[in-house]
């Protein structure tokens, strides 16, 4: 009795199964070991099938080869002139006799209108090229001024569900009415703290490693940036925000544009939390690599107390141990003042 | 699962569908689901926006639920595409259950259909506007599962997508069946795959097999792509490649085929071979299973759990590697027995039999026992 016998005869028990899977395993081993053989004798390099990619994509339409503006003005031009003389092949003999017929009687005809189309692609494509070229003048000078966008920066010891704020930033939000979200939630370590004091809460995060980690675990992870993710939520549909690893290392517009976010999605009365690392602490030396290259620098806290009051919020501030970091706990206001009136 | 739902017990458990076609994977999971239902003693009916001729009897238009609507009624929306009717139930009160099939995501499409690509954003927030106000998330597979729960759904479930395998089991198409067993006595093995003509199921990686598999090993193989196109843009482009690369009498694009031709397919068929870049689910792969047919898959979405150990896997789409896979299938007779064995085993766990009672369950816990 052959090894694919014996699995075949009792794949029902483990001991089985587990032989099904060797066998399973043994043929895949001996496919890669044919395989390699031929790409050593040089059967189909690497090469054919990029090749073989580049024929198939030589029939997509224009944007389906990924979206490069120079490969598009190439299939423009290539498609600019317009042929009047139709193909004429037939699976019949007398449908290519017929097809001639009529393709001889109306060529003065198709040949009078793709004349016209041809010179208008013409003026199109001559017209696509100048852009481009303004375009990449544009681009470049705008690639050196470009500010990147801050990532989520975190901090060993920080961004820990033992962390000291940790628990005041529970407490903070743990009552509020409606869903309170936690960015950057990385695998769900402070949703679940939040959840388990009896909070709603849910995470938001870029970085999908540890929300795909997380989500076995937690009910609610969502793999997005936040300012995307608050632009999707109703307005005032949110009871907290918790921020941790995300405003220290932002832009001063990127802050001012989340903020602008948080005041349309935060409920009146509902609470924003951020934590933040202290200046000392983020040109510190054991500091991580993305604090150095993230565009802007974490504010003090005082500029946030400030920030959040003209924004109608209430705001409270805790230093954590060593003056390392701090957190800010704040409630919003039902009617903010720095929303205008309407005139009565 | 508990029988008695938070909602007490109701009389009506009554779904909705974006379209109501006959031979489609959803349409087909709705009419035999609407059976079960009945017979384990809920009112059943199914309201869609649009609704094929054919079943025009099976079904009602959406707007028309007030109609029929009663107190304690339950809905189960049948959640595959982008639809008016997301919109429909989203401002509606009845407990709602979304049996989510998935959809193919915008960037499958990105380039080639833009109006799909659309749709399909559109699905994807539909999705996550529904949310909030289900009270279960059903999802054929543990992959839609997840995607359930990533966007926002907090009580989810899994049960296999219904399927009446026997169509595969019909009496062959008398005419393809002769035709296909003529090409097959000029020798060459038939490689087949089932699914629509669209970018996401990644038919120009089957061609690229097919070419190198006949360039190593069996220069009279043939591939032949049975199944109805959304993308006109894709087909044209599979066209020319096929072309391009002087496989036009060795590839056979069918279009949409009855369940007679489908089975005709299946009985010539020496391997199911599948580089699809995202499944759902699968069905075809199970309908192969059940015709005896071996599969060889690649591993993408929620394949591995419908084949499971019954298949082949493939993690790539490499021509060569896809082609010496294909080799060892078709020339193995040990491998070929043992994979079509393993099918039969995988088939009965994905079974009305097996599947049905899972539904019943799931919707008792919102809806509450039947009798």
């Amino acid at each position: 009795m052959g090894k694919a016998d014996q699995a075949q005869s009792a794949v029902a028990d483990p001991a089985a199964e587990a032989d099904a899977r060797a066998y399973v395993a043994r043929v895949m081993a001996e496919i890669e070991e044919e395989v390699r053989l031929h790409r050593s004798s040089g059967d189909l390099p690497p090469k054919l099938e990029r090749e073989l990619d580049e024929l198939f994509l030589a029939h997509s339409p224009v944007a389906g080869r990924g979206g490069d503006l120079t490969e598009a003005l190439r299939m423009v031009d290539a498609a600019t002139f317009v042929d009047p003389v139709v193909p004429i092949a037939s699976e019949r003999a007398a449908g290519m006799v017929v097809k001639k017929g009529m393709r001889t009687l109306l060529l003065w005809y198709v040949g009078w209108i793709t004349h016209q189309v041809s010179q208008f692609a013409s003026a199109v494509s001559r017209t696509l090229h100048i852009v481009d070229g303004r375009l990449q003048q544009l681009e470049r000078q705008v690639d050196a001024q470009r500010v990147a966008s801050a990532g989520v920066v975190e901090f060993p010891g920080v961004h820990q569900a033992d962390a000291w704020w940790v628990g005041p930033a529970v407490e903070a939000v743990r009552s509020v009415p409606g869903r309170i979200v936690h960015a950057a939630s990385g695998d769900g370590w402070l949703v679940r703290k939040i959840i388990a004091a009896g909070g709603d809460a849910y995470g938001v995060d870029p970085r999908s490693e540890p929300v795909d980690q997380g989500v076995l675990t937690v009910s609610d992870l969502r793999g997005e940036e936040l300012a995307d993710h608050l632009r999707a939520v109703v307005p005032a549909g949110l009871g907290a925000i918790v921020l941790s690893g995300v405003v220290d290392g932002m832009s001063s517009g990127e802050r001012a544009q989340l903020l602008r976010l948080i005041g349309t999605t935060l409920a009146p009365d509902g609470v924003l939390v951020v934590h933040s690392l202290s200046r000392s602490a983020w040109e510190s030396a054991d500091a991580p690599s993305e604090a150095d290259l993230a565009p802007g620098r974490p504010l003090r806290a005082e500029t946030w107390r400030h920030l959040l009051a003209q924004g109608g919020y209430k705001a409270t501030v805790a230093h954590g141990p060593g003056d390392t970091d701090y957190l800010v706990s704040a409630v919003r206001a039902t009617v903010s003042p720095a929303e205008p009136t309407l005139p009565q | 699962m508990s029988a008695a739902g938070p909602h007490g017990p109701s009389a009506a458990v009554h779904q909705f569908i974006p379209t109501l076609n006959p031979r489609d994977a959803t349409g087909t999971h709705a009419l035999l689901l609407r059976d079960i239902l009945r017979a384990a003693g809920w009112r059943s009916e199914i309201f869609a926006e649009a609704i094929h001729d054919d079943l025009a009897a099976e079904a009602h238009k959406h707007w028309r639920y007030p109609e029929y609507a009663a107190r304690g009624d339950v809905h189960i929306y049948q959640f595959s595409t982008s639809s008016a009717v997301a919109g429909y139930l989203a401002d509606r009160a009845e407990p709602l259950i979304v049996n989510f099939h998935n959809f193919t995501g915008p960037e499958h499409f990105a380039g080639w259909e833009p109006h799909t690509e659309q749709r399909a954003l559109r699905a994807r927030a539909e999705l996550a506007r529904l949310a909030p106000r289900t009270s279960l998330g059903l999802a054929d597979s543990h992959y839609n599962e997840r995607a359930l729960r990533q966007a926002g759904y907090r009580r989810t479930t899994v049960a296999p997508v219904l399927v009446d395998y026997a169509r595969v089991r019909a009496a062959p198409d008398r005419r393809v069946a002769a035709e296909l067993a003529r090409a097959k006595g000029r020798g060459g093995s038939d490689i087949l795959f089932v699914g629509r003509i669209v970018p996401s199921k990644r038919q120009h990686d089957l061609v690229k097999a097919l070419w190198a598999y006949r360039r190593l090993y069996d220069p009279d193989a043939r591939l032949h792509l049975v199944g109805g196109t959304s993308s006109f843009a894709y087909l044209k482009a599979l066209r020319g490649f096929v072309g391009e690369l002087g496989l036009t009498d060795s590839v056979r694009i069918t279009g949409d085929v009855s369940d007679a031709a489908l089975s005709a397919y299946f009985a010539a068929a020496d391997v199911y071979l599948s580089l699809s870049a995202h499944e759902g689910f699968g069905v075809p792969l199970v309908e192969s299973m059940v015709a005896g047919v071996p599969v060889v898959t690649r591993a993408a979405g929620a394949v591995v759990e419908t084949v499971g150990d019954a298949a082949l896997r493939l993690a790539g789409t490499d021509p060569l590697y896809v082609a010496a896979t294909l080799r060892r299938v078709c020339t193995d007779a040990t491998l070929r027995r043992w994979l079509v064995e393993a099918g039969r085993r995988r088939v009965p766990a994905l079974s009305l039999d097996a599947v049905g009672p899972q539904f019943v369950r799931a919707v008792a816990t919102v809806a509450g026992s039947a009798r």
